[in-house]
């Protein structure tokens, strides 16, 4: 991740999933990771595309492709490591980027009531990129999974 | 462990009774008069015990695949059908499944386990038929899964005069 974010704005880190480049609130993300083995046995937890190992732990990958791009992820080595809250519990979970990620700071302009799971837009040099909902994005992309087409209108 | 279409899978030894070839199990077997789930279609008879048998690829959704052999198990009247044992292993660690699995797995895993630096799902044994699908199972099929063992009997003796 490249650094140069003041404390003073809120920072994100821009990740691209598919084809698509997005961002997530800092807070939420816990690291960019390299893993060279995804292994995969069946489930039928939608989006979820099998496992990760880290130091011992196992990292289930959350593949946001199908909601954010209407694809799943091209195959990669790099897994950004977000910690969700399930069950008001702390879960890390491991999703599949393309390419680095950057950290950046900026003001967010929060989406409208029907954003659907974008919780608003950064300007990056002109460039619009959208801030993702990560729950939203998950509970919406799980609930249309017979019917995933990109959900995200290109800003830029 | 043992595998079905491509993927691995772990069992605790302990909760195996018996590992058959298919082609050993013959006239011991008995078709379900109403098969109320697609993965059990027969029943199958071992030392005066009858267990349904569940379809390995169809009870994890996989594409069809050959099974060669079947796990009969201790505690739960299952056996299973699946392609190959692969080997014996001495499984050190069982981790729970991340609570971002929400479906079917959370009632087929005990858990994960790490084994030559693969992470491999552990099948729980009473998974692989919950208690609701042996209570439809012996609704449909009354009084079937004890009296399997004569079943057989008379079935062979079908067979034969046929």
């Amino acid at each position: 991740m490249n650094a140069g974010t003041s404390n003073l704005v809120p920072a994100f880190v821009v990740l691209q999933v598919g084809t698509r480049r997005i961002a997530l609130p800092r807070e939420g993300v816990a690291e960019l990771i390299a893993s060279p083995l995804l292994f995969t046995f069946p489930h039928t937890t939608p989006l979820i595309a099998g496992v990760v190992l880290r130091r011992g732990r196992i990292l289930p990958v959350l593949d946001l492709g199908p909601g954010v791009s209407g694809a799943p992820s091209p195959s990669t080595r790099f897994f950004l490591v977000v910690e969700r809250q399930i069950s008001n519990a702390p879960e890390k979970c491991a999703i599949p980027v393309q390419g680095a990620c950057e950290l950046v700071s900026g003001i967010m302009l929060p989406a409208g009531d029907d954003g659907g799971f974008v919780a608003g837009h950064l300007d990056l040099n002109g460039e619009q990129i959208q801030v993702l909902d990560l729950e939203k994005a998950i509970a919406i992309s799980a609930a249309n999974k017979d019917n995933w087409v990109p959900e995200l209108e290109e800003l830029s | 462990m043992f595998s079905i279409s491509d993927y691995c899978f772990v069992i605790s030894a302990s909760s195996v009774q018996e590992i058959r070839s298919t082609d050993s199990l013959g006239g011991n077997v008995v078709d379900l008069d109403r098969p109320v789930l697609q993965k059990v279609r027969h029943i199958v008879e071992r030392d005066s015990r009858s267990y349904y048998v569940v379809s390995g690829y169809e009870h994890f959704h996989l594409p069809l695949s050959r099974p060669t052999s079947v796990l009969i198990l201790r505690a739960v009247p299952v056996a299973v059908l699946v392609d190959r044992i692969e080997e014996m292993a001495e499984m050190r660690v069982l981790l729970g499944l991340p609570r971002s699995f929400c479906g079917e797995e959370r009632v087929w895993y005990r858990g994960l386990t790490v084994l030559g630096r693969k992470v491999v799902p552990v099948a729980d044994p009473r998974g692989f038929l919950t208690a609701e699908e042996l209570r439809r199972l012996e609704e449909e099929n009354p009084g079937l899964l004890q009296t399997a063992g004569h079943a057989v009997g008379a079935s062979r003796h079908e067979r034969e005069r046929v």
